[in-house]
């Protein structure tokens, strides 16, 4: 394993912190992945279905050169990657230091569950008798307070709720492994302190937690409290807000200023609520309001005495931080237009219905009524809740909505085979992203309703039955009735964001998220922390996902800045690479026999003797109580020196030990795929529901047919040393735009040579022409740093006026002609970016190039930054959104658009107030905090019409109709008094979007895909949305797709990102886990090179034989089986193995 | 009396999405049918159409093959190569004396535990009703 020294902290492992830290590791860096919730995955382990493709794909996320350096598995079950140190139920509680050089300091919760030995059986939950809301589900349904905090994590440890907990201890007694911890005994030295005047709460409360095992003391006043605390120690004083002597939060800063560590927890009456969240920041741990019952109170009092003992501190040192802790959505209840949540049971959140179809949801996917479980027929959706909404102070827009709705709708469609009707209640749709307008057409041709309206309010049918939705439509005051209606609910900043903003002096937006700096997606003004994620604002996946490789970028750039080295540090040889290919099968069977269960079931002798008939089986061991760690570390002590080549271990819980298949592996010296842990028993043997003993013969036969179905397996794998490929450490990066130079210095950040190469004769691409950003930022000075900072870069090679002129290879091992002619150079790469940018589309509409009053946003912008612009002498300025784009055949958004149209108005009316602007729009493309400009636009008096493609505006040109007009005619339809108004203007600004340029031939030299409308085409949209699926070969910005110049450069540096992690070795490993071809049966068809997803196959030249990419391949085995001949051999999956594998599974037992 | 038939079933699922799913169905202890014997592969774009005839002609009374939804293949496009394998093996297992509705291929999610489960139960039942695979008594070593 190669390693490389340096390490960084990753706050939040949903799909942001996971992306970052998958970077990082790959990188070489170990990252410490840290998570307040018990699980990873974030809000993604409760979406089954993303927009745009309605599925999940969350795997794509995995390494895909290099794979085998991560579990390849569900990452619903979980990431085991060799340098993420995953930390679950934890929480950062202090970073201290500078860039390079942090230390955080990490609160680990107790969970009272003992991972090392929790199965995953679940009948401690089965026992538990109290039943809470399940968050997970959004409080669909109730769990237990003893819970496997995500249905499909492995290994399926349990924990406990501590807020929910009573202690009853019936969880600890049916616990099969010992694995709950929660011992009285040390109860009786946790020793509270009562401090109230009143003596029947000082009564009550002694007498609950005595009863419980605590050590309880009483005070009746503050004096006497503080008295108390200076002659002896306490653990937890539940204090009185108002004491007779003196003020609670008094006693609070005196107690704590005896005892430092002391946890005082506020306890107040209703009316003093306010004064008690004062003293939270004073010092206090808690409050509680009183009267508190025994079922609310215990639970309390065990959490702050479970959190005492066992919450364990730990310091991390790390290079550098990036905070993803996401966001929270709006609480509808809060709002001044509940529509009627929280009343009507079938009101629910876009979360809430996310569960309700969800197969591991409360009704197992079925689409039905959370009132009454009835199907559901009808469903409206309505946007907008807590987004885009003074009143409710929010005035953004929560960017992910339009397109969840939709793809809830399609679902629920989907589910209900086509006979459920679904509305969705609308503003704008925005569908800002490239295939998003595509997506909402699918939406509308499937029978997805849309109403551009405003609800009024969602109110109980007359009859009881349903909800009645009540909006204004441009018809007047209307009525629907529906079975179930989604709010599709803003959101709101992390919890924490305030935490870390004063912990480390970051910024707060005016909505309170953490604001990054100008230009930037990722970098705060704190150097060396990053931002990643929806922290900064809510992200859909792939702007998420572009956002944590950004910030992973700006991370590994820091520690390397500061000294993190980047020579690789390679471990001993340790039997990892040990090819045991060529040997024999030798198998080692492990079986754990649980004590002596197995026997009460099964006649061992049978089975020891069926399953040593088996040549291949060399040995069988029984061992016993896997599932301790004595019981493991015997088990591993038994392997050393054992003369086999494979291990199979068979016990009951084989996931829970799936994790620790390299701990087998590194014991006995073999690589981890020699390694397999099966299932042998079904797991309601031992989860209560044991068998007969009269059915013996069967139990022993099935658990037979699963040794020989797993030994078949074992025998045919192939699993040779990996390969190691020697790497070409520099990058090519085509296109000199804002992009390009960012990556550039992205790469050279990291000590590699980077090659240039801009067509132009100066760098800038766009920038060159824009003056400022809607936010004001100075675009020209920006470019002026950048440019000069590449030109200072010794490590950069600017080659203007050039292109690549040829290029050949693949990742790792590109090698190009840049330039032409005698100035032509040749380079040797080892990645490829292409960053070749857009430009302003062409059109032909609404009287385009007829007359000069008529001119694009470009033409608008240049001439207006060259002061050939007079608002003053201007009085009516019109302005028309997507010309030619958002229909066929450019059916996509431009996002770019919208904005600059904002901008422009707004500067226009800033100059002249008297003019008059007119923006005639399809939907505002206002996506994120940008909403707040399109509010200011409307209170500045510029007139927005929207329009529809059936009846678009049209346009008549001076002396076009002979008439001898001087001005400009504009004809469009107002909706809202549902008539045709005529405008004149003396300018019309066509905002006619992006079209790309990308060049097609270097795309296909690299076997790189171009998108339909000439994009560059991601290998994922939504996971990996910088690369191709040609390994190696990157773009970003306005190759990707149309985007902002802080989104251009954060996919520059999320490419860059992925590009050091090519060639920041001399070697690339390849998987082992791949497909060879044996050119003695390969007959030359060449049907496998077109099968292949990911080009890695192509016909030898010189041999004419069929060559395999070994870091292309990922093993899907696609050209096995297209092959006639059988020449195409798998790694795992060989037809070999399948056959015994089918052999084994039909034989007789 | 006759002992009640139990058919036997291969199925050929694919490592990301119906095996996790299948393993979810146990791990949420969904009861169903024994009758299933699972093969794990890493993509069904890999299950060859003789794996499933060497099954048939072992003697499995079903065969399933079971992966990502289309769009979700963990490789880009193998469960639509399955699927095209899938519709003209069909069409030659009947040729074979083998009713085509044994074989069957459906898009399991990895976290439709519950729909694996309904799916093993429906196929039991179903098979159950076909009656055993005649192959079974043909091939005689």
């Amino acid at each position: 394993m190669a390693e490389k020294s340096g390490s960084a902290l990753v706050i939040g492992a949903g799909i942001s912190g996971l992306r970052s830290a998958i970077d990082l590791a790959e990188t070489g860096y170990h990252v410490f992945l840290v998570d307040k919730a018990p699980h990873i995955g974030g809000i993604l382990e409760q979406l089954d279905h993303q927009f745009p493709t309605n599925r999940c794909g969350m795997c794509k996320l995995l390494p895909a050169v290099e794979p085998d350096q991560a579990s390849q598995q569900c990452l619903r079950r979980g990431l085991f990657h060799g340098n993420i140190e995953i930390l679950a139920s934890a929480e950062v509680m202090d970073i201290s230091g500078e860039a390079g050089n942090f230390c955080a300091t990490l609160h680990q919760h107790p969970t009272l569950v003992d991972p090392n030995r929790c199965m995953g059986c679940g009948q401690c939950a089965e026992a538990c008798p109290v039943e809470v809301k399940d968050t997970f589900n959004a409080g669909l349904s109730t769990r237990k307070a003893i819970y496997q905090p995500a249905p499909q994590a492995l290994p399926g440890t349990h924990v406990i709720d501590l807020s929910a907990c009573t202690h009853c201890g019936e969880c600890v007694s049916v616990c099969p492994t010992g694995a709950i911890r929660m011992a009285a005994a040390d109860r009786k030295k946790f020793k509270i302190l009562v401090a109230d005047e009143a003596s029947s709460v000082r009564e009550q409360l002694q007498t609950l937690m005595a009863g419980e095992g605590f050590l309880v003391d009483t005070a009746e006043s503050g004096e006497a409290a503080l008295e108390k605390l200076k002659s002896e120690a306490f653990h937890l004083v539940l204090l009185d807000i108002k004491m007779p002597d003196m003020e609670g939060v008094d006693v609070l800063k005196e107690a704590l200023a005896v005892q430092p560590s002391l946890q005082v927890v506020m306890t107040t009456a209703c009316a003093a609520v306010q004064s008690a969240v004062e003293s939270i920041k004073a010092g206090a741990a808690d409050y509680l309001v009183k009267p508190f019952s025994e079922d609310f109170l215990l639970p309390q009092i065990y959490r702050f005495y479970e959190e005492s003992g066992k919450g364990r501190q730990r310091e991390l040192s790390v290079g550098a931080v990036i905070i993803a802790t996401g966001c929270r959505y709006f609480n509808p209840a809060e709002g001044k237009d509940i529509f009627g949540y929280g009343l009507y049971p079938d009101v629910v959140t876009h979360l809430a219905f996310e569960r309700l179809i969800s197969g591991t949801g409360p009704f197992g996917g079925r689409l039905v009524r959370p009132s009454d479980r009835r199907p559901v027929n009808k469903i409206a959706w309505i946007q907008c809740v807590g987004s885009r909404d003074l009143q409710t102070d929010s005035d953004f827009c929560s960017s992910i909505c339009c397109m969840s709705a939709v793809k809830e709708a399609m679902l629920a469609r989907e589910i209900g085979g086509g006979q459920v009707e679904t509305v969705i209640f609308h503003m704008d749709l925005r569908v800002f992203e490239k295939p998003f307008q595509q997506y909402l057409d699918d939406a509308k041709r499937s029978g997805v309703r849309f109403q551009r309206c405003r609800v009024h309010s969602v109110a109980c049918s007359e009859d009881g039955a349903r909800l009645a939705i009540r909006y204004v439509d441009m018809d007047g005051a209307r009525e629907a009735l529906f079975d179930l209606v989604v709010l599709s609910v803003g959101q709101r900043p992390a919890e924490d964001a305030e935490k870390f903003s004063e912990m480390l002096g970051l910024e707060l937006n005016p909505w309170g998220y953490l604001a990054p700096r100008p230009f930037s997606l990722t970098e705060t003004s704190a150097p060396g922390v990053f931002l990643g994620g929806a922290v900064s604002g809510l992200t859909d996946i792939n702007d998420a996902v572009i956002r944590a490789g950004a910030a992973a970028c700006g991370a590994s750039k820091a520690i390397h800045k500061s000294g993190g080295s980047l020579e690789t540090v390679e471990s001993a040889d340790d039997g990892r690479d040990r090819d045991i290919n060529r040997e024999e099968p030798n198998i080692l069977v492990i079986l754990c026999v649980c004590g002596d269960r197995l026997k009460a079931l099964i006649d061992m002798d049978v089975l020891l003797d069926r399953i040593q008939t088996e040549p291949a089986v060399s040995q069988c061991l029984e061992v016993d109580g896997l599932c301790s760690p004595d019981g493991w570390a015997k088990m591993l002590e038994e392997l050393k020196d054992k003369p086999v080549n494979r291990i199979l271990l068979a016990t009951c819980a084989a996931n829970a030990y799936a994790h620790r298949r390299l701990e087998i592996a590194d014991a006995a010296g073999l690589p981890e795929a020699a390694v397999q842990i099966k299932d042998v028993f079904p797991s309601d043997w031992f989860a209560g529901g044991a068998p007969a003993k009269e059915q013996t013969p069967y139990n022993t036969g099935y658990v037979e047919r699963c040794l020989k179905l797993a030994i078949a397996g074992l025998k045919g794998i192939h699993w040779g040393p990996a390969e190691k490929i020697p790497v070409y450490q520099s990058a090519l990066i085509i296109g000199g735009g804002i992009a390009g130079m960012t990556a550039a210095l992205a790469i050279a950040g990291h000590g590699f040579r980077v090659d240039l190469v801009e067509k132009a004769e100066q760098l800038g691409g766009n920038l060159n022409w824009l003056g400022r950003t809607i936010d004001g930022a100075d675009v020209a000075e920006r470019l002026q740093t950048t440019v000069s900072r590449v030109n200072d870069n010794s490590l950069i090679h600017v080659h203007l006026n050039s292109t690549v002129a040829d290029i050949r290879g693949s990742v790792g091992r590109f090698q190009s002609t840049i330039g032409e002619g005698k100035n032509a150079q040749t380079g040797h790469h080892g990645a490829v970016l292409l960053a070749t940018g857009g430009v302003e589309g062409a059109t032909e509409s609404y009287g385009y190039g007829k007359s000069p009053a008529v001119m694009t946003q470009k033409a608008f912008e240049t001439a207006r930054s060259e002061g050939r612009i007079d608002p003053a002498a201007l009085s009516s300025v019109a302005m028309i959104q997507c010309v030619d784009c958002r229909e066929p055949p450019r059916n996509y958004c431009s996002r770019v658009c919208c904005l600059s149209s904002l901008k422009h108005a707004m500067y226009l009316k800033e100059q002249n107030p008297d003019l008059s602007v007119y923006i005639l729009y399809r939907d505002m493309m206002t996506p994120g905090f940008y909403e707040t400009y399109y509010t200011q636009a409307r209170r500045k008096g510029i007139i927005f019409f929207p329009y529809t493609p059936e009846a678009k505006p049209e346009v008549v040109v001076p002396g076009q109709n002979g008439d001898g007009a001087s001005r400009l005619r504009i004809r469009a339809n107002d909706p809202i008094i549902g008539q045709s108004v005529e405008i004149e203007a003396d300018l019309l600004i066509l905002a006619t979007g992006i079209t790309p340029v990308l060049p097609g031939d270097l795309m296909s030299k690299l076997r790189a895909e171009v998108d339909e409308h000439g994009f560059f085409k991601e290998a994922d949209f939504k996971w990996r949305p910088v690369e191709s699926l040609a390994a190696g070969v990157f773009a970003c910005g306005l190759a990707l797709s149309p985007r902002l110049i802080d989104e251009s450069m954060a996919s520059a540096e999320a490419a860059a990102m992925r590009a050091v992690r090519m060639i920041n070795r001399q070697y690339l490993t390849a998987g082992r886990k791949i497909a060879v071809v044996r050119h003695s049966l390969c007959s030359g068809c060449q049907l496998c090179i077109s099968a292949c997803p990911y080009g890695a196959r192509e016909i030898d030249p010189e041999f004419g034989r069929i060559e395999v990419n070994p870091l292309k391949c990922q093993g899907c085995g696609a050209c096995a089986a297209i092959c006639p001949n059988s020449a195409t051999v798998l790694a795992e999956g060989s037809e070999t193995e399948m056959f015994e594998m089918i052999d084994a599974a039909m034989g007789p037992v | 009396m006759e002992e009640e038939f139990e058919p036997t079933i291969i199925a050929f699922v694919c490592n990301w999405c119906t095996y996790t799913a299948a393993d979810l169905a146990g791990t949420s202890r969904l009861v169903y049918p024994p009758n299933v014997r699972l093969i794990r592969v890493m993509c069904t774009g890999m299950v060859d159409p003789k794996y499933i005839i060497k099954a048939f002609l072992e003697g499995a009374d079903a065969v399933l093959v079971s992966g990502c939804h289309p769009g979700d293949c963990h490789y880009i496009n193998g469960n639509l190569k399955a699927r095209r394998r899938m519709r003209l093996l069909k069409e030659v297992l009947s040729v074979f004396g083998i009713e085509p509705e044994r074989l069957r291929l459906t898009w399991i999610g990895a976290s439709d535990g519950i729909e694996f489960a309904d799916t093993i139960k429906e196929m039991v039942a179903q098979v159950k009703r076909i009656g055993p695979n005649a192959c079974k008594h043909q091939t005689v070593v």
